[in-house]
């Protein structure tokens, strides 16, 4: 807490010497609204200036401007990359409001540019650690298999680390992949990959715009430490209907919107499916023990937009994925599915008061479910988990002048989650697997921030979320004896309080700007994460268990400090920014040394955790290329993590897993010509951390490993290369085409995924051999896509 | 028991999945030196002399020819072992220096095959003394002293229970091979942990752990139920039918002799992570598991009191 008072006490110092020069002579405001003629939809970050000053703003999320000037006669200039600049004569002797349509460019400039971006948005906002990706960029970077994956994208920025070879999941700062909230339209998404990460559920087609800030939280957001994922879903095309798709190596994806009706109602809808499996199927014979074994993943994505008025708008968005794995063995009978996936829907009510007050309702409602069902003979196996959340969330916009920007609201969440629950029979005998133990939380949140520009140069946004967390019966809370055995258990009746946890998560974030192009920036903010990922495996599968805070596991806090230098070059053209961060976490989880899964039987999950804290700490470089035929950034970032916990590693602090020193990537679009794109990534990082044995013994002619400290050794470094050629077809006014060629792991670099030791042979007759061995993953695979709309 | 306990569906798709894309090579592996520790396997049968193989642990990549591996074999030690009225110290013998017409029987006592008695020499403690042998439900606490080192430990024979039958059945789409089945009717108190072994006479030299010989009654405590279970192998054997592709089956026609066993909690412990560690070896996905012991002091290893029920079945479906 001593931080936050720091920053603000600098700031209101700043803010005393800053202000005595801000004298001012007689000054109206002009404001107004910008809206796309071609979808009706608001013009974000549309510039606003005045041609004679060069004094301008950017559009608000509404589409919303507001300049004040001194009295005068001026021209007032509109700007949006894709559209034709709008010039209007303004004579300012009054406040005044000027309202605006802008039409599209003839000639699009779709690829490569950044749409809704000021200028000089890097160092001129109160706004740290966060990074805006636009879809259309990410698509002609290289994917492997030709799947265009955002989450692979966001793992290529400073301060987010991938979570192993061609996994999608990520860690941020430091933080466990629990500490990332995922939003799809303002609904939380638990579980964002298909076959354990290899793929992401957001299918690009669906996606418009991610927003990750893994750093200077603001108070609208919570419930988790470490970052938010924001993803909005394209809006239906308000005008005319077009379908867009795509046929891949692995899978193949349509879109198609259009008009209900023109104007006024809209929808989209977006399929995607993976048929490597079924594509196999032909070359399975039928005698073949396994005939009958697939997997495949979909998506389903819709959305549907309908402005209700010129100040109400409504929009329901929903998602539907699931991945299938079925597998069968003749040979022993043995059948196995396991069916998982998310559900989602949500339905936003926005609402323009006034100009200068707005906001949106959300009511949304979010399912991840895991399953499987194995037979073999007279036995059945079931085993189910799951999480379910309904949630409501107010967020409203408050502009009591243009010196400030307030925002405040609050969310409500009801979450049911179901642990790991067993069920096996052999023939008529129901096996004893434990109770289901069902938790049931309601968490709250209000806050209230207020971004306050106190001078041209100083700007400051401090912010304070409140957060309350119930853990409600039914509840039973097993107590057990050391073999796990039920002592006794106390019970919890339905809608009796287990426990209740409230905190303040206070967040302060300012920005000091020495001119234009360069500002230093920073931040403190506090949170609180009330639900928590148990895991077991060392990497992060769907079988991982969502479980609530109760009596025994409180909930993670985390402080976090980040200092930045951002500055803009060569005309604004060329971004660069330093950040450094320090992030100190408390009541971190992990499962006891030992716990097997089927331990989690008959029990509270809980009751084979143990808790710990964690610490980060590291430094963050970005050079990034806006625009122009090459673009791209540069990324390099230098961190250590450590997690310290009693009941681990003797109680001495020891590195997770994902802990890399170095993690660097390059990554650049170049526009050969109109119709060629090459894009380009590289990316570097130090090996994982991992533990391995360091002796061995005999016992019944088996050897047994020895394993030496947690995670105290490091693999090599993992470097890959991967190009991605698009080529776009002749255009006709109808349809539009193109070929994407993309070589994953160009120079086939061996990366090592994993180590094992093997021990062939006999201990007896002098035959036993002990060797290590490198698995790596993916060698250069090429893959084709062809995408067209029409 | 029967791998549904066994099976991760996830890990298995994982596993299909990186068979398709991935591929491995030998690496050399800088380890660090770890402090050699002391190993204990020992136990104690009902109506049978207690017996402790002491060895140390070895670094990872020392040479595994039978001279070195002979070298870690503990001699000169203390080893006593007390029922809570006798305390007998155990003596030391080493079956190179045995009679061979003694060595079936200690093949038999230490569970290890003749043929490797006869290349690999053992060092063990044991005893003639008959106030020590094994009886049912006695505790039994270890005593080793060596060097400057002292490890103890204790086991109990928990009380017998034997098997309501057992019975064989060819698998689907196999004739003459299958799994043996069984009824159990697990006592109704909680706690109760079991192993199992089989020997195909005339192919087999000595009781062998079957796939998932250690279990308890977390799941099915106070239930009469039927379950399987497939054979188990000698570590890295080269037999023709372990080879084969129906090595998991036990083969129609074969007479097999099934040792049924009660163990103890700590004693069952060591076991599953045992089993639990030899499955999970060379899987990316899950944690290493690192196996567990019974011994105190510092010493790895387990000291693992058995009441034994024997059954006979000729295999016809």
């Amino acid at each position: 807490m001593r931080g936050f008072w720091l920053l603000v006490l600098l700031s209101v110092m700043l803010l005393l010497s800053a202000n005595n020069n801000n004298i001012t002579a007689q000054n109206y405001t002009v404001s107004g609204t910008i809206v796309d003629a071609s979808t009706n939809e608001p013009a974000v970050g549309a510039t606003v200036y005045i041609k004679e000053t060069r004094k301008g703003t950017a559009t608000n999320e509404k589409g919303f401007y507001t300049l004040t000037l001194s009295k005068g006669n001026y021209t007032l200039v509109i700007s949006y990359i894709g559209f034709n600049e709008q010039e209007i004569p303004l004579v300012l002797n009054k406040n005044t409001k000027i309202n605006s349509k802008i039409e599209p460019a003839v000639i699009t400039t779709e690829e490569f540019t950044v749409v809704g971006e000021k200028e000089n948005q890097n160092t001129d906002e109160a706004v740290m650690s966060t990074v805006e990706l636009k879809m259309d960029k990410v698509k002609t970077l290289p994917a492997i298999f030709g799947e265009v994956d955002v989450l692979k994208t966001i793992q290529l920025l400073p301060g987010v680390q991938n979570a192993g070879e061609g996994n999608s999941g990520f860690y941020v700062r430091g933080g466990g992949p629990d500490q990332n909230l995922i939003l799809l339209d303002g609904a939380t998404v638990y579980n964002a990959s298909h076959l354990f990460g290899f793929f992401s559920v957001f299918n690009a087609d669906a996606i418009d715009e991610v927003k990750l800030v893994k750093g200077g939280m603001p108070a609208e957001y919570g419930g988790r430490l470490s970052s938010v994922l924001d993803i909005s879903m394209n809006n239906g095309d308000m005008k005319k209907f077009k379908v867009d798709g795509g046929i891949g190596v692995i899978s193949s994806r349509l879109t198609v919107q259009g008009p209900i009706k023109k104007d006024t109602a809209a929808f989209l809808v977006s399929a995607r499916r993976t048929y490597a499996g079924d594509l196999a199927q032909p070359f399975v014979s039928d005698s073949s023990k396994f005939k009958g074994s697939n997997y495949y993943f979909y998506d389903f994505n819709a959305k549907f937009n309908y402005i209700l008025s010129s100040k109400d708008k409504l929009s329901l968005s929903g998602y539907l994925g699931r991945d299938v794995f079925t597998f069968k063995n003749s040979d022993d009978g043995f059948e196995l599915n396991t069916p998982w996936g998310n559900s989602i829907v949500a339905l936003k009510w926005s609402h323009i008061f006034n100009d200068e007050f707005y906001g949106d309702v959300t009511a949304s409602f979010t399912d991840y479910r895991f399953k499987v069902l194995a037979k073999q003979d007279q036995f059945e196996f079931g085993l189910y988990s799951g999480i379910t959340d309904y949630n409501l969330k107010a967020d409203y916009t408050y502009l009591p002048s243009i010196l400030h920007k307030i925002k405040f609201g609050g969310a409500y969440t009801f979450h049911r989650f179901t642990p790991n629950s067993a069920e096996v029979s052999s023939a008529d005998v129901e096996f004893n697997t434990g109770d289901v133990i069902i938790n049931y939380a309601n968490e709250g949140a209000l806050y209230v921030s207020d971004e306050w520009d106190i001078s041209e140069k100083l700007k400051i946004q401090p912010g304070l979320r409140y957060t309350v967390y119930q853990h409600i019966g039914p509840f039973k809370r097993y107590n057990n004896d050391e073999r796990g055995a039920p002592i006794d258990t106390v019970e919890y009746s339905k809608g009796e309080t287990v426990k209740l946890y409230q905190g303040l998560e206070p967040r302060f974030i300012t920005r000091y700007a020495f001119n234009e192009k360069a500002s230093v920036k920073a931040s403190f903010t506090q949170n609180y994460q009330y639900i928590h990922l148990a895991s077991l495996a060392s990497v992060s599968l769907p079988t991982d268990q969502w479980i609530p805070s109760t009596e025994v596991t409180k909930p993670q806090f985390s402080t976090q400090y980040a200092l930045g230098y951002f500055r803009n070059i060569f005309k604004n053209k060329w971004e660069t920014s330093i950040e450094v961060y320090y992030k100190d976490m408390k009541n971190q989880v992990e499962y006891k040394d030992g716990v097997m899964p089927q331990d989690d039987g008959g029990t509270n999950v809980d009751n084979n955790l143990t808790f710990g804290k964690g610490w980060s700490y590291g430094a963050e470089f970005f050079l990034k290329k806006k625009v122009g035929k090459f673009n791209g950034w540069i990324g390099y970032t230098l961190a250590w993590t450590k997690r310290q916990f009693d009941d681990l590693n003797n109680g001495k602090p020891f590195y997770p897993r994902y802990d890399r020193r170095h993690d660097a990537s390059v990554v650049f679009n170049y526009e050969i010509s109109d119709r060629l794109i090459l894009g380009a990534t590289w990316v570097y990082a130090s090996g994982n951390a991992l533990t391995l044995p360091v002796a061995r013994y005999i016992i019944e002619g088996r050897i047994v490993n020895q394993y030496g400290e947690r995670n105290s050794y490091r693999m090599e470094a993992f470097h890959r290369m991967d190009i991605a050629l698009t080529l776009k077809g002749k255009e006709t006014k109808k349809f539009k085409s193109s070929w994407n060629f993309s070589i994953y792991n160009l120079y086939n670099r061996k990366n090592p995924y994993f180590i094992y030791f093997s021990n062939e042979g006999n201990v007896y007759n002098g035959s036993l051999d002990i060797k290590a061995k490198q698995v790596s993953l993916f060698g250069i695979i090429p893959s084709i896509s062809w995408n067209f709309s029409f | 028991m029967n791998k549904l306990n066994h099976i991760n569906p996830v890990l298995l798709l994982l596993m299909l999945a990186m068979a398709l894309v991935s591929c491995e090579k030998e690496i050399e592996i800088d380890l660090p030196d770890a402090q050699t520790k002391l190993v204990v396997e020992g136990n104690i049968e009902q109506g049978r002399p207690p017996f402790v193989i002491l060895t140390k642990t070895s670094p990872y990549f020392e040479p595994t020819d039978i001279n070195s591996l002979q070298t870690l074999f503990v001699s000169d030690a203390l080893v006593t072992v007390s029922n809570g009225t006798n305390t007998v110290q155990l003596t030391e013998i080493c079956t190179n220096q045995l009679p061979d017409s003694l060595l079936p029987a200690v093949a038999e006592l230490i569970g290890v095959s003749l043929s490797s008695l006869q290349t690999f020499g053992f060092c063990l403690y044991t005893t003639l003394d008959s106030t020590i042998f094994g009886e049912v439900g006695k505790t039994y606490s270890l005593y080793i002293s060596t060097g400057d080192e002292v490890l103890t430990s204790t086991t109990q024979i928990p009380p017998l229970v034997f098997m309501n039958s057992y019975w064989y059945k060819d698998q689907p789409g196999y004739s003459n091979f299958g799994y043996i089945w069984f009824e159990l009717s697990d006592p109704p108190q909680l706690g109760n942990a079991y192993r199992l072994y089989t020997k195909r006479l005339g192919k087999d030299s000595r009781f062998i752990p079957i796939f998932g010989s250690a279990f308890d009654d977390q799941f099915f405590n106070g239930l009469t139920f039927e379950a399987n279970f497939g054979r188990g192998k000698e570590p890295g054997s080269q037999a023709p039918d372990d080879l084969a592709e129906t090595s998991f089956y036990y083969q129609q026609g074969d007479t097999v002799v099934i040792k049924f066993c009660t163990i103890d909690y700590y004693h069952f412990k060591f076991w599953e992570s045992f089993e639990a560690a030899a499955m999970s070896s060379g899987n990316p996905f899950s944690a290493p598991t690192t196996v567990t012991t019974n011994i105190e002091g510092g010493g790895l290893g387990v000291w693992g009191g058995y009441g034994v029920t024997y059954d006979t079945l000729i295999l016809v479906d």
